[in-house]
């Protein structure tokens, strides 16, 4: 629409053009030699042929011919041509339209391919930095197909993958069609069996079509090196030859990729459970063996006849205790299963912040013993949040602190209700932790340096309780305090009474 | 002097503590236990214990610190606790003077076998500190290199008296393999073992009754060798 509009204005300069010429040779100037006058038509015929198309030319030739030979041929005044010289006058005109428009047009489609091809140029660029920027392997394919229909305003674009006897299609764009899958076997098959550079259109031959619904659809195969591992369908806007020979070039590369990154995540995850195993071994190497030695010792002791009555019940409580530390060692593998398989579910209830403590302080009842638990809850309102996970959190915040600070000091723990939620910090009056062992302390069987010999532990507690908070959306973090000891806080996501009412979550 | 044994336990995990105190309570053993290293070798000066359980992972000084400190000064019989199932722990113990050893999980009945073995080798040097050793049909004399299977003398080549002699010397112990290597052999053998396995075949032949089953001379696998004066290996 643009392109008619600038013609007809063109169209009307030239017009313009031509009487302005006419007005001032005949009315101001009386220029009256018809030499003078033909060079300056010719002047604005070259100008609009140079400039528009060669219709716009043509109309302007015929109107400056008119006006030479009304305004100024004799007989003045009339539209006849008497000197045969005129004739020559107005093919002279046309022959400049013509010759002049045909290059100017030359010239106009040569700057639009140059453009055009600037323009897919640019989009391959903007398209295999898509490429570049994908990371989810798994989705990539799709990404990719979507990515192509955006950048290049193509109607329809599919991704045909081979998978055993059948196609995985991925498409884009905002027609969708049934791609036929004969057609897709047929085209993949020739790929595979010939590999044939096209020297004219400077691609590699095997390109196909396919016509769907009265719709013709491009077949382009993918080929990694020079196996074909796919095939690219569009449809809709036309495209070079080149330009999708290059964007299944972008596409094949990019299907590589997502598998290579799939492969070395994989690669990746075993490495990671091989650590993971050798790391649990290890742990549960002492934290299995030595309540397994008690358990024994204690029910053969508890069966022999020789204890007394009280020394009977103290053998029992050992067994029953030492039952429960196996119980927590095995949730604990539980739960680190759990967290690294994301089977973590949260599910929110109202529940008192005291509630939750009370909760965590029964789950190491154990472990606390030998410490004063010194409680500050404020204020102690009805908060919603997953009540369980957060405890199960706190529990392992409490057994740590128990466990690397001296016996008879006190632990504080401290609720509050912050703008994030819920916070709970648990501080005790240990030896705080080593500056270096800082960085590590959430990773999973971390133990301190220093504190390795001397607490027993497997190094899952604080993993575990980073792991939970993360499935709460929630934040823990651990600090040494000024005046001594370490403090760990934990921040739940959480909605209280007024925040509810207020309709804004605290999250 | 078995009944009245004075024994310290030195173990950090108060559940160990609480179980294997009162077993050898009721096996009428007097019980002292420590939960560090430092406390263990101060009892070890103040109430001069007939006989140490160590557990290796202490939380100050490394069992095996212990082991080595107790021996500069005293010939205490040492037991230790290994709850690692590194091998290398407990050799390393054994190289610095335990006299045996236990591994977690165990069992009541393994650890009082163990005592008893190596309460029994403490005994017997307190009574006999003569050139001659007797355990069952055997007799060793020292000074004159002679060894006799009841009436009848056997000839053994010198290494498989010195391998004998070391052995009974520290009968009821469990010698490591670098120990023997080292003590028959001299430093620089520790690392051909093949030499310990094909000498202890020979002396099973020579003075074992059944040697597919020996009585005096037991393996301790992957470990060393031990003597044994008593009729059961414990």
């Amino acid at each position: 629409v643009s392109r008619n509009a600038s013609d007809g204005l063109r169209l009307v300069a030239g017009l313009a053009a031509v009487a302005l010429i006419t007005l001032t040779y005949t009315k101001w100037l009386h220029v009256s030699n018809p030499a003078i006058v033909s060079a300056t038509y010719l002047m604005v015929v070259l100008v609009v042929a140079a400039t528009s198309r060669l219709s716009v030319a043509v109309v302007t030739s015929f109107a400056a011919v008119l006006s030479f030979n009304f305004f100024f041929l004799p007989p003045v005044g009339t539209f006849t041509i008497a000197d045969p010289q005129n004739w020559v006058v107005l093919i002279a005109f046309l022959a400049v339209s013509l010759v002049a428009s045909n290059l100017s047009a030359v010239a106009r489609t040569r700057t639009q391919e140059a453009v055009g091809r600037r323009d897919e140029l640019a989009r391959l660029f903007d398209l295999s930095r898509d490429v570049l920027m994908m990371t989810q392997s798994r989705e990539a394919i799709s990404i990719l197909a979507r990515s192509i229909a955006r950048r290049f305003d193509i109607e329809f674009v599919a991704i045909a993958l081979p998978r055993e006897s059948d196609w995985d299609i991925s498409e884009a764009g905002p027609r969708s069609m049934v791609l036929d899958k004969t057609q897709l076997d047929a085209a993949f098959v020739s790929a595979q069996a010939s590999l044939e550079f096209d020297a004219y259109a400077r691609t590699y031959a095997g390109h196909r079509t396919m016509t769907v619904d009265g719709e013709t659809i491009r077949l382009v195969p993918l080929r990694a090196g020079t196996k074909p591992i796919g095939l690219l369908a569009a449809a809709g806007r036309p495209i070079e030859p080149g330009t999708l020979d290059a964007l299944a070039g972008v596409v094949a590369i990019a299907i590589e990729r997502a598998r290579f990154l799939e492969e070395r995540k994989s690669a990746e995850l075993t490495r990671q459970s091989e650590e993971l195993k050798t790391a649990l071994l290890a742990s549960l190497g002492h934290d299995l063996r030595t309540p397994l030695t008690a358990i024994r010792v204690a029910a053969s002791n508890v069966k022999a006849s020789w204890l007394s009555p009280e020394a009977r019940g103290e053998q029992s409580d050992l067994i029953l205790a030492e039952v429960e530390r196996l119980t927590r060692l095995f949730q604990n593998i539980l739960d680190m299963a759990r967290i690294d398989a994301g089977a973590v579910a949260t599910e929110s209830r109202w529940a008192h912040p005291s509630e939750i403590i009370a909760a965590a302080r029964d789950q190491v009842e154990h472990t606390l013993r030998n410490h004063h638990i010194d409680v500050s809850i404020d204020p102690d309102v009805p908060v919603r949040l997953d009540p369980r996970l957060t405890a199960a959190a706190l529990a392992h915040l409490l057994e740590n602190a128990a466990k690397y600070s001296p016996a008879d000091t006190t632990i504080t723990v401290v609720a509050r209700i912050v703008d994030e939620g819920l916070s709970i910090s648990v501080r005790d009056r240990g030896p705080g932790i080593a500056h270096a062992d800082l960085p590590h302390l959430f990773e999973r069987f971390f133990r301190g340096a220093e504190t390795k010999a001397r607490v027993s532990g497997t190094g899952m507690g604080l993993a575990i309780a980073r792991g939970l908070l993360a499935a709460e959306h929630g934040r823990i973090w651990a600090e040494n305090c000024p005046d001594g000891g370490a403090q760990f806080t934990v921040v739940a996501p959480a909605m209280t009474r007024e925040t509810e009412a207020a309709g804004s979550p605290a999250v | 002097m078995t009944r009245d044994a004075r024994i310290l336990l030195v173990d950090d995990e108060t559940s160990i503590q609480r179980a294997i105190a009162p077993l050898l309570r009721s096996r009428g053993y007097q019980v002292d236990v420590a939960s560090t290293g430092a406390e263990a070798l101060k009892m070890v000066a103040d109430r001069s214990p007939d006989l140490m359980v160590l557990d290796l992972g202490l939380p100050d000084l490394e069992g095996t610190e212990v082991c080595r400190r107790v021996r500069a000064t005293s010939n205490l019989p040492i037991v230790v606790l290994s709850a690692r199932g590194a091998e290398a722990d407990k050799v390393n113990a054994l190289d610095l003077g335990a006299d045996d050893y236990v591994t977690k999980p165990f069992g009541p009945e393994e650890l009082l076998a163990r005592i008893r073995v190596a309460l029994r080798r403490v005994q017997s040097e307190q009574e006999a500190k003569t050139g001659m050793f007797r355990a069952g049909d055997l007799a060793i004399d020292y000074d004159r290199h002679r060894v006799q299977v009841g009436d009848t003398e056997i000839r053994l080549t010198p290494k498989e008296f010195d391998l004998l002699s070391l052995l009974a010397r520290n009968h009821d112990r469990v010698l490591t393999h670098r120990t023997i290597l080292k003590a028959v052999w001299g430093p620089n053998a520790v690392e051909q073992p093949e030499h310990l396995w094909t000498l202890v075949a020979q002396l099973r032949r020579r003075i074992e009754p059944d040697p597919a089953n020996p009585r005096y001379l037991l393996s301790e696998p992957w470990v060393g060798y031990r003597f044994s004066t008593g009729q059961s290996n414990g």
